[in-house]
């Protein structure tokens, strides 16, 4: 970091780059190969290793173990619940009521699940919560203090902690269907998962609430090395499975026969009638 | 079958709306069919009487405000709409577009993917969301200690450009002329209000530092001084630059694909390390 301003207009960053790309990820020579990150893509890639360690590899720059790559794919797979009223995958209904193309809606439902409240969007919170949490709980603060001392509160100074608590439900049923994947994939919990489950034991007995996806995947993601912003970029498509099932189900159906409404199903609530002004 | 106790999920005590609720809108019913609307209002007003005596920027202005703007607000919303409605060729947004066209991508979603885009930290609808933030938070303080303050800042050393708040700083190394001009004639519209004024006081003080106005700080000055909310002022800003995202997209939908370049392998230059 520097704190000296560059010379007015001085473009040579840019006149470096412009008119060319300049890759360290890789890319195609035609007639020779489709290189990726040190790897000819079709012919190390193509029927030996997994997707999802291609993901990886893509999204971060490092080749996972195949162990890793499927517990990703479980945790993708936690994310595909074909519900409609789940709000991303109501957008892929919505979509194909009205005969959206099934990449449009796809790709609107993922927009959705970047969020604040759920989906990729609220996993740099997530995995920032743990991570330091971990480094105060090396410093000496228990796991109850962790609660404690956490800043933001909602009614009744119940702590709002990234990971902690889902909307409409309590408890998350994921978590446990994870834990036994990862057991059986021969990977073993780390020093953040084990203090998650120690903060979930606090935010279950002070105020009935419990760790959620987010949290577990954050911690685990943590124990495997990976930074905040590299899970956001991984789990980028968390939820497309879930909002195609939604999607095919409307598009399948009538046009405008998805959830229709009359229009007394809105509550308006505004101005009366009024005339428009000279 | 979930066994463990602990892991139990159980719906919460919560509940919520029977019907959504809307101040924007009231779709009265046809006589004939409770799914189709006889009328609609905006805020009160028949949405085809506004058509028939009010301008575009005047019902957009009140679709987000809930009353009709003043002429003087009316102006300075229309300046912005034209000013800005184009972020021009060379914009990553509008090159997303233009991408998308000639590899002939539906023209339908042409304009989501430039505006997706356009939401970014950088440029787009998050930094004027952030500036108008950042305005708010500072109109009461003397821009140039807030220029200080900001300056002191240490300055990525990544090589590329400097914004030292959001919606402020260098454009390819240098004070971005367009934005600046358009903040000169926004001062000159009695629409024009403490940001407008706030932020070019701020740019006095950033000016030796090779710093200015930014596109998405003239907006969100712009938007703030015309009473719109942070929260509106990415969309708006997405809204604002549609069109021209868009017209670019589609002069190349129906252009061969060797209308934009596809760099040769002397130009794509995969680092040593990338190959096998």
């Amino acid at each position: 970091m520097s704190s000296l301003p560059k010379q007015g207009n001085d473009t040579s960053f840019w006149d470096q780059r412009r008119g060319r790309i300049l890759t360290r990820k890789g890319g195609w020579i035609i007639g020779e190969a489709v290189y990726n990150h040190g790897y000819s893509m079709l012919d190390d890639f193509v029927g030996e290793v997994s997707f999802f360690q291609v993901l990886a590899l893509n999204t971060v720059g490092r080749m996972v173990e195949r162990s890793f790559a499927d517990w990703l794919e479980a945790l993708f797979i936690c994310l595909s619940w074909p519900d409609s009223r789940i709000w991303c995958n109501q957008i892929g209904s919505l979509a194909g009521t009205l005969r959206a193309s099934p990449v449009a809606a796809v790709c609107s439902g993922i927009l959705a699940s970047d969020a604040k409240m759920y989906g990729p969007g609220c996993m740099t919170t997530a995995c920032d919560f743990i991570v330091g949490a971990l480094r105060d709980n090396n410093a000496g603060l228990s796991p109850e203090g962790i609660v404690d001392c956490h800043p933001n509160r909602r009614n009744g100074g119940i702590p709002v902690i990234a990971g902690y608590a889902r909307p409409v439900a309590t408890g998350d049923e994921r978590i446990a269907a994870m834990a036994r994947t990862a057991a059986k994939l021969g990977l073993e919990d780390g020093k953040h998962l084990s203090l998650a489950y120690e903060i979930e034991k606090i935010m279950q007995a002070k105020w009935d609430e419990s760790m959620n996806l987010a949290g577990y995947g954050a911690a685990f993601f943590a124990d495997q090395g990976f930074a905040a912003q590299e899970v956001y970029r991984l789990l980028s498509c968390w939820v497309n499975s879930g909002v195609h099932a939604c999607y095919a189900e409307a598009a399948d159906q009538p046009p405008e026969s998805f959830f229709p409404l009359h229009c007394e199903d809105i509550d308006y609530q505004g101005k009366p009638p009024r005339p428009v002004p000279a | 079958m979930i066994t463990d106790p602990a892991q139990q999920v159980r719906k919460r005590d919560i509940t919520f709306a029977g019907r959504t609720r809307t101040e924007i809108w009231q779709e009265i019913p046809s006589k004939e069919n409770p799914y189709l609307a006889g009328q609609c209002r905006c805020h009160g007003y028949d949405i085809l009487e506004l058509a028939g005596k009010r301008s575009f920027a005047e019902v957009l202005f009140l679709l987000f405000q809930g009353e009709l703007p003043t002429p003087e607000q009316a102006r300075m919303l229309e300046f912005l709409l034209i000013a800005m409605i184009n972020p021009g060729p060379r914009h990553p947004a509008t090159r997303a577009a233009m991408n998308a066209a000639v590899s002939k991508t539906h023209t339908q979603h042409l304009l989501p993917i430039g505006l997706s885009v356009l939401g970014g930290a950088h440029l787009g609808g998050a930094e004027v969301l952030a500036s108008m933030r950042f305005l708010g938070a500072n109109l009461e303080r003397l821009p140039a200690e807030v220029a200080r303050e900001c300056l002191a800042a240490p300055r990525p050393d990544d090589g590329g450009d400097f914004h030292p708040a959001p919606g402020f700083g260098s454009r390819f190394g240098g004070i971005d002329p367009m934005p600046r001009q358009m903040a000169d004639v926004l001062a000159t519209l009695p629409g024009n209000g403490d940001a407008v004024a706030w932020g070019t006081a701020f740019v006095e003080a950033l000016a030796p530092h090779g710093l200015g106005w930014l596109g998405p700080g003239i907006a969100a000055a712009c938007l703030h001084d015309l009473g719109f909310s942070p929260w509106a002022g990415a969309g708006l800003f997405q809204l604002i630059c549609a069109p021209g995202i868009l017209a670019h997209g589609l002069e190349l939908a129906d252009k061969p694909i060797t209308s934009m370049p596809f760099l040769d392998e002397e130009h794509y230059v995969i680092a040593a390390e990338a190959r096998k």
